[in-house]
């Protein structure tokens, strides 16, 4: 049975209805978040060792998020945690009443980095509400396009934001200890990155001076270049439309874009070394580092990649041509596989605002989607965004973010959730270079400089801080086999004169359509969910991998991923208790967030209805003064 | 022939905070003393730096044209500054990489960045002009489409060779980003 909590059933050919007998399906228990600030204000006054620790912002990441947590340095455990997201997003608002043409155009400003994967998923929509399936040229070129969005996206996030974590300069202040050791150790992987020794790779980690810090920019460049080719700029590409892509492709720009994606073969293989030797290292110096941002393998992905023999853009097909992506949707529970179908994917996503800054809507339009199947009044589809900005209050309302939910569980999302879900469900269909095993992720790199190699991740036994980053790692081999396999379909169809990029469509002025976008982001799961309405979009919900991982608490008590990754995080910074000039870093703290590779797009700016007034900020995350 | 590249910085659609980018086609058609580029910088700090460092000759001379709301000014009004160098602490660096490779346009930014990388010339301007608060729109307000011709002067003047004798000017610090 796919869900658990959800009152939905499927009979013996699928179909899904609700449970009989449940009066109210889809009512929820609000736990009152009070009376645990009580204890805890009582507990903060009485015991010295307790110690509030606020980051806000939360640095390097992309975007404003703050972070409020109470340590417990003596017993060295976090019991409190809450994540908030101190801009208000408003996209939604903003594509209401537009022409669905604007979607892929305005969705995409929602992010500075990933500007590609919300114009493709806004394309996504698009074409699944109109029925248009792009030509097969422009579903490779589109693949390849967001591969290389990706190729810019994780040396980023592995070398200048999340790195320094694990540099020289930042660990000999938190554990020299750790520095010491680094300095007689061998590096394992000495065949692919060169370096001898660990210390020397956690020097070149400094922020800024490192070589691996440098080397990351230059990456990106080269990434940027490629993606340029295709997207005519970046971030926001000017090519993504419905339909397909506004360019033409040719041998000479194949050949452009093949001369920088070859760069990611070696460096695909030297990230992966690096990472599993400084990993591998710090848990050798200290096996508690497996609890650094630990929570089940509870995860969730749209799969992305289209295989061009298999996209329709319907929904009808979704199950079909999901399954077919080079990453596999689906949705993981502690390490089970619950499904790879997008359509129960589609039907069990919930989003809650008890805890954020919008009111409840009353409306539930929706009750069921296209084939009947049960929807929640929460669902995208249904979903209507009212903001609402208020006082911060850890027992009430304290984010922008809002909870969504599958099946009522917090579920986390991230390129490696595509590692993962692609690994386990074992479904990819082209496999030239990509090959899931059901426990691991074969990735056959070719020779560029480097001699050609076969790296292999294994699903690890515990999921935390470090076995995100490693998948995270792995995912610049698997983007860049990606792009390449798409790059030899495009040669074929180029071959075969099959050069066709966009299918033309119009847009109905009369009645309604619905449709979802699904494609990862480069933190991975992203939807965007369509209503169009006599040719106007009527409602535009966007879900993007930082809305799950920084979601607060659930409406019944359970933590967001971040509060939860945080909550069961040991800390294993050096603290002198009786030393008040030694500064808490709360490094452990911090490794654990940054390992989820925050996104809390930064470039908002809401107009209010009929007036010129523009918030940029409506709310103080300062947590001095809170209830 | 000294090499001069103007560049124009902001983000789109917010009325007169966006003088940089909303301008610049306008700039462009003007005609401008030999050795003068003019291409708008409203995208990451680090791709900018990447440009200028891939540039075989490189400008003896930069101005960057934007608008940033300071208390103290009324709209229109315009500030040259010349860019000292003097770079903030190497935390306050990391923040405005992280910012820069991840969307945020922002001359102040760009500023640091460039001084971190060495792309700024010893005659580094940033024409400033008040655009009082910030407002969505394409439209700018009266006071700052009269400012246009004086903005145009200045970037006239700072451009030509001995432009910056006759041009006031504050000094613009890195590590306080503030004008003394």
């Amino acid at each position: 049975m796919c869900f658990k909590n959800l009152p939905i059933e499927f009979d013996d050919q699928g179909n899904a209805t609700l449970k009989e007998g449940v009066s109210n399906p889809y009512s929820y228990n609000v736990v009152d978040l009070g009376k645990n600030e009580d204890k805890l204000k009582e507990l903060l006054g009485k015991n010295g060792f307790l110690k509030n620790v606020d980051y806000d912002p939360v640095t390097r990441i992309a975007g404003a998020l703050a972070f409020h947590s109470v340590v417990d340095l003596e017993n060295r455990k976090v019991i409190s945690s809450n994540s908030m997201a101190t801009l208000f997003r408003g996209y939604e608002i903003i594509l209401k009443g537009r022409s669905p043409l604007d979607a892929a155009y305005i969705s995409s400003r929602a992010c500075g980095v990933c500007g590609g994967v919300h114009s493709a998923v806004s394309a996504l929509a698009i074409e699944m509400a109109l029925d248009v399936k792009p030509p097969p040229l422009a579903i490779v070129m589109r693949n390849m396009l967001l591969a290389l969005e990706y190729l810019y996206d994780h040396p980023l996030h592995l070398f200048l934001l999340s790195g320094p974590d694990y540099s020289e300069q930042l660990v000999s202040e938190t554990n020299p200890e750790i520095v010491e050791k680094a300095k007689i150790t061998a590096a394992k992987n000495k065949a692919v990155h060169g370096y001898e020794t660990m210390i020397e790779i956690m020097h070149d980690l400094n922020p800024l001076t490192g070589k691996l810090y440098i080397e990351a920019l230059e990456m990106t460049r080269v990434a940027r270049e490629a993606y340029v080719l295709i997207g005519g700029k970046y971030p926001h590409p000017q090519s993504v439309v419905p339909g397909g892509l506004s360019v033409t492709i040719n041998i000479t720009v194949l050949n452009e874009l093949y001369q920088r994606l070859i760069k990611f073969f070696d460096y695909g293989q030297k990230v992966v070394g690096l990472w599993d030797d400084v990993f591998d290292f710090f848990l050798e110096c200290n096996p508690d580092y497996a609890k650094v941002g630990a929570r089940p393998a509870t995860m969730i992905e749209t799969g992305v990649w289209d295989h061009p023999d298999y996209y329709d853009a319907s929904f009808k097909n979704c199950d079909i041509w999901g399954n077919a992506r080079w990453s596999t949707p689906g949705v993981l529970i502690d390490g089970e596989l619950i499904t790879t179908n997008l359509k129960q994917i589609n039907a069990g996503l919930e989003e809650f605002v008890e805890h954020s800054y919008y009111e409840k809507w009353d409306g539930h339009r929706f009750k069921t989607d296209i084939e009947g199947t049960p929807l929640s009044p929460n669902h995208p589809w249904n979903k209507e965004t009212i903001a609402k900005p208020g006082k911060q209050s850890w027992r009430d309302r304290y984010t922008w973010d809002t909870c969504p939910t599958w099946d009522r569980n917090s579920v986390e999302a991230g390129a490696y959730a595509r590692l993962y879900i692609t690994a386990k469900a074992n479904k990819v269909v082209s496999r030239r270079f990509v090959e899931p095993t059901g426990h691991s992720m074969i990735l056959h790199m070719p020779k560029h400089k480097l001699p050609a190699a076969t790296m292999e991740w294994h699903i690890p036994e515990v999921w935390n801080a470090f076995e995100r980053n490693r998948a995270r790692a792995f995912c610049i081999p698997y983007s860049a086999l990606v792009a390449l396999d798409n790059w030899y379909m495009a040669m074929d169809y180029l071959r075969k004169g099959e050069t066709s990029m966009c299918t033309p469509f119009s847009i109905p002025k009369k009645g309604t359509q619905i449709g979802v976008g699904f494609w990862g982001a480069g933190r991975g799961f992203l939807t965007h969910h369509l209503v169009i309405d006599d040719g106007a979009i009527a409602n535009y919900q966007i879900l993007t991998p930082s809305t799950l991982n920084a979601s607060p608490h659930t409406p019944w008590g359970t933590p967001g991923p971040y509060e939860e990754a945080v909550l069961n995080t040991p800390i294993l910074e050096n603290i002198e208790l009786d030393n008040p000039d030694k500064k808490f870093k709360g490094i452990d703290i911090l490794r654990a967030i940054r390992s989820f590779d925050p996104c809390m797009p930064c470039t908002t700016h809401i107009q209010v209805a009929n007036s010129d007034y523009m918030v940029t900020r409506e709310v103080t995350t300062c947590a001095c003064g809170l209830e | 022939m000294q090499r001069t590249f103007i560049g124009t910085v902001g983000y789109h659609n917010l009325c007169n905070h966006s003088i940089g980018s909303a301008l610049l086609p306008k700039l462009q058609t003007l005609k401008w003393r030999e050795g003068v580029e003019i291409d708008e910088l409203n995208w990451g700090p680090i791709a900018i730096v990447q440009k200028f460092q891939s540039m075989e000759i490189k400008p003896q001379r930069i101005i960057l044209l934007s608008a940033i709301e300071r208390s103290g000014r009324d709209i229109g009004e315009i500030t040259v500054f010349k860019w000292m160098g003097q770079l903030p602490d190497e935390e306050l660096i990391q923040r405005c990489v992280g910012d820069a490779v991840t969307g945020v346009i922002s001359v102040e930014n760009l500023l640091i960045i460039g001084e971190y990388f060495k792309i700024w010339p010893d005659h580094t301007f940033f024409v400033d002009v008040e655009p009082g608060p910030e407002q969505a729109g394409e439209e700018f307000t009266i006071e700052m489409r009269a400012a246009i011709p004086k903005l145009i002067d200045t970037l006239q003047n700072l451009s030509s060779n001995d432009g910056t004798e006759i041009i006031k000017f504050k000094p613009l610090f890195g590590d306080t980003l503030i004008a003394i």
